[in-house]
């Protein structure tokens, strides 16, 4: 696994910032030396990272196959399968993991093949129905539950202790990363990337890039149910607001991992050191004191880098290919 | 060779908005035969491969492909129809052996890639005449080579019937034969091959029928002892135009004796390049040519103040004043009365999203503003009907969008652009890339009166018999450098092409261009 990731870091230019930049926070961190790399901050960071690393995940097929398709509606999607799940089934008593996990994955997956369909045989931009998507859910969260409330199943709870690094929040990374690793040696895959880089070559050239989106947006949708199970597992309660939080921060880790919105170009690997690296900037944050801003000066860092990531891509590593 | 009918359209139609590309459209194909489908722009022919690849659907008539319907791209791979299109469809982000095998699976089922690689390379290598490696990415290659991919694409599917949408366009003399000898590969495979194209020499040379388009009906097929370039052109262009032809073009050595409008001292195209000098008389025409990269795209570039040269100086005489002033920018360019007009129409000319009216337009805004900066769009009017009736533009509503117009007339809209601001210079850079010889000579034509009327034109082409009978002189570009002036008797297929490949004054031509004939 991390010698086809080397490979793949060394051969993909547009890894090449965020795995750069991964390791410049990485050194910075061990520096600050706050206790990372313990046990119990390993294990804590995994539970907190998770979330965002899925959400990333599931925009990320929708991204690439292009036309602009940025999934706004991930964040309360995300929030949409929390808050049913903690009050439909956990309130209606229905707290078996199977049940639980097929209801997750499958609405996500069910969501966005609605989406799919619209975008599709609408014809309305991408970026507008995700946008209707993301409005629509941010108040239907609201109306399923008013304020935070409820609890996990009890056997979730457990998830969100945080005391070991080999929980099952990190086997719900790990199945998602598998998942993944499936797809990419299928032709689907071959395709979705096709698709992304040039729509009219692909359809042509007799690809069906009408399936090869709704497939993509489907992936997307399982795991926005994956992010929204280890999100539950992180609150161990339902939150019908938090959701919608990580829709930007989704596009934000996206962007850093070098992916194109305009489609074709990205992947898992560079959407989760997205992710990776923005957890690491909160961090690294946090190990200093900026009293009551801090939130305010991670929203700064995370746009100033986002910025600063984009520059040194311009500036330094796409002239080399021109030259 | 067999003669079963592979391709049959009866009675096709096709509108898009107000604009009639087909109007009835009968065409048969054969197994076996390479059959060309010729016309203006804005006959239709693009239109009808289209149809033909499942990626229009006519309004009305019947189409089958070996006894089949075709709906989509994914019926066309089915049956065994591939198409080249006009537009060099490669993903830069993929690799070039992903771009050779695109679409060629279903959406999950994989095939294994081991013999697929072997075949790729060999197609690959005996089309561009030497190996190219597999596993870089598409976008590091140059354009001739992504050309190329999109031909070898089409050839690894090992098609029943192959379309070529003015592919070759783009592609050099020793590029053309190698394509040609690979059409007669499949023609003796059985296959059937359509090609659209406005190369008539091309045509002459491979095609054994011809079907001809013109104003979007079918007007007649010509065997091959038929096709011959007086035959087509009578079929393609409608009565009233037939009257004008080389004799008006008589060439005019007096007008290279006129006093320099425009000239350049010192310059290169790149560090390592001789030096050279150039001069554009008033009221003369003078072509640029060579072969690709040669330095001639460059250099008229930097006339037009788009780019730098490397040193030297560009001067051209000022309206005003009557002396040389420096040319260095867009806005010196501009202030001196030099109009530019690229034929990378996609990249360089249309505004696609905009009118016709816009696109036309736009260059004589700052001209035209009233107070407030407001546009006075009423003081337009006259000149955008002036300029469309002068190119003889064919166009529906001014309102509608530019891509509504077809390749050529787009062209037009663009030649127009330039000829609104009233320029003293016009640079052309290979406007007449893939537009037809009924729009040719309408530019030729109005090139000429320009220049009558005391305007000078640079005219640079890719097409040799462009300059015959037109260009008052002929700057031939070799290594990055002017390599040699022709003007008179010298302005003729074999010199110009002998100069091209940089040969001296005298030497014979080795190649047959007699095979055209």
């Amino acid at each position: 696994m991390s010698a086809t990731a080397f490979r793949q870091v060394t051969q993909d230019r547009s890894l090449y910032v965020p795995a750069g930049l991964f390791l410049v926070l990485l050194c910075a961190v061990a520096f600050r030396g706050q206790g990372l790399f313990t046990n119990n901050g390993l294990a804590g960071a995994i539970l907190v990272a998770t979330p965002l690393i899925l959400t990333a995940l599931a925009i990320t097929p929708i991204v690439m196959a292009g036309r602009g398709a940025v999934d706004l509606s991930v964040g309360p999607l995300m929030g949409f399968v929390n808050v049913t799940l903690i009050t439909w089934l956990v309130g209606n008593g229905i707290t078996h993991p199977v049940a639980i996990i097929a209801w997750a994955v499958g609405l996500g997956a069910a969501f966005q093949l609605v989406q799919a369909l619209v975008i599709i045989y609408v014809r309305v931009a991408p970026i507008i129905v995700t946008l209707s998507g993301f409005l629509v859910l941010s108040g239907v969260n609201l109306m399923v539950m008013s304020r935070p409330g409820g609890v996990a199943p009890d056997w979730m709870l457990s998830w969100g202790a945080g005391t070991s690094v080999f929980s099952p929040v990190l086997l719900l990374l790990l199945g998602a990363f598998a998942i993944w690793g499936v797809l990419r040696g299928t032709m689907f895959y071959r395709n979705l990337r096709m698709t992304g880089a040039d729509e009219r070559m692909a359809y042509t050239s007799g690809v069906q890039v009408d399936v090869v989106r709704i497939i993509a947006h489907m992936v997307g949708g399982v795991f926005a149910g994956l992010a929204a199970l280890s999100y539950t597992a992180l609150i161990s309660s339902g939150d019908p607001t938090q959701g919608s939080t990580y829709t930007l921060q989704a596009v934000t880790a996206l962007v850093l991992g070098g992916a194109s919105l305009s489609g074709g170009r990205g992947g898992a690997l560079g959407s989760t050191l997205g992710a990776i690296n923005m957890f690491l900037i909160s961090y690294l944050l946090s190990t200093f004191n900026f009293g009551t801003v801090s939130g305010f000066v991670t929203q700064m860092a995370f746009g100033l880098i986002l910025v600063g990531s984009l520059l040194v891509n311009v500036f330094v590593i796409s002239r080399r290919t021109v030259a | 060779m067999g003669s079963e009918i592979t391709v049959r359209m009866i009675d096709v139609a096709k509108a898009f908005g107000e604009t009639r590309a087909l109007k009835k459209c009968d065409f048969e194909a054969r197994a076996g035969e390479v059959h060309a489908i010729v016309g203006e722009n804005g006959s239709g022919k693009s239109t009808m491969a289209k149809i033909m690849s499942g990626v229009l659907h006519p309004d009305a008539g019947k189409v089958t492909i070996l006894g089949e319907k075709v709906a989509s791209p994914v019926d066309a791979k089915r049956v065994g129809l591939t198409t080249i299109f006009q537009e060099v469809l490669v993903a830069d982000e993929a690799s070039v052996f992903e771009n050779l095998y695109v679409g060629r699976d279903g959406v999950f089922r994989s095939q294994s890639t081991g013999d697929r690689r072997t075949e790729a390379a060999e197609i690959l290598a005996r089309l561009v005449g030497k190996s190219v490696d597999l596993d870089q990415l598409a976008g590091s290659l140059p354009l001739s080579i992504k050309q190329w991919i999109v031909i070898a694409r089409a050839i690894l599917r090992k098609p029943q019937v192959l379309i070529l949408d003015e592919s070759s366009a783009a592609l050099d003399l020793d590029s053309t034969l190698r394509l040609h000898a690979e059409i007669d590969r499949l023609r003796a495979e059985g296959a059937t091959i359509l090609i659209v194209t406005h190369r008539i020499a091309e045509l002459v040379r491979i095609a054994d029928r011809a079907t001809i388009l013109r104003d979007g009906i079918t007007v007649g097929t010509l065997g091959k002892d038929e096709i011959t370039e007086e035959n087509l052109l009578s079929m393609m262009t409608p009565a009233d135009r037939r009257a004008s032809d080389a004799t008006e073009y008589a060439s005019r050595k007096k007008a290279l004796e006129a006093p320099l409008i425009l000239t350049a001292t010192g310059l290169a195209a790149h560090r390592s390049a001789r030096l050279f000098d150039f001069d554009l008389p008033k009221g003369s025409i003078v072509g640029v040519a060579g072969l690709d990269g040669q330095g001639q795209d460059a250099f008229i570039r930097a006339l037009a103040g788009i780019i730098q040269p490397f040193g030297g100086e560009v001067k051209v005489r000022s309206v005003d004043t009557d002396k040389m002033v420096p040319l260095r920018s867009l806005d010196d360019a501009a202030n001196l009365g030099v109009s530019y007009v690229s034929g990378d129409r996609k990249r360089e000319g249309i505004f696609p999203q905009q009118s016709i009216f816009e696109n036309l337009a736009i260059g004589v805004y700052r001209k035209k503003l009233g107070p407030l900066g407001v546009i006075r769009k009423p003081t337009l009017k006259p000149m955008f009907k002036r300029e469309v009736d002068r190119l003889r533009i064919k166009i529906g509503s001014p309102s509608n969008r530019i891509t509504s117009l077809s390749g050529g007339n787009q062209q037009k809209v663009l030649i127009g652009r330039a000829f609104a601001n009233d320029p003293q210079v016009i640079l052309l850079n290979d406007p007449a890339r893939g537009v037809d010889l009924g729009t040719k000579r309408d530019l030729y034509r109005e090139l000429r009166l320009f220049a009558e009327k005391g305007g000078s034109v640079i005219y640079l082409s890719s097409e040799i018999e462009e300059f015959i009978g037109f260009a008052d002189r002929v700057d031939v570009f070799f290594g990055g450098t002017l390599f040699r002036s022709l003007t008179g008797e010298e302005i003729a297929e074999a010199p110009i092409l002998a100069a091209m490949f940089g040969k001296a004054r005298d030497a014979s031509v080795d190649f047959d261009l007699e095979r055209t004939a």
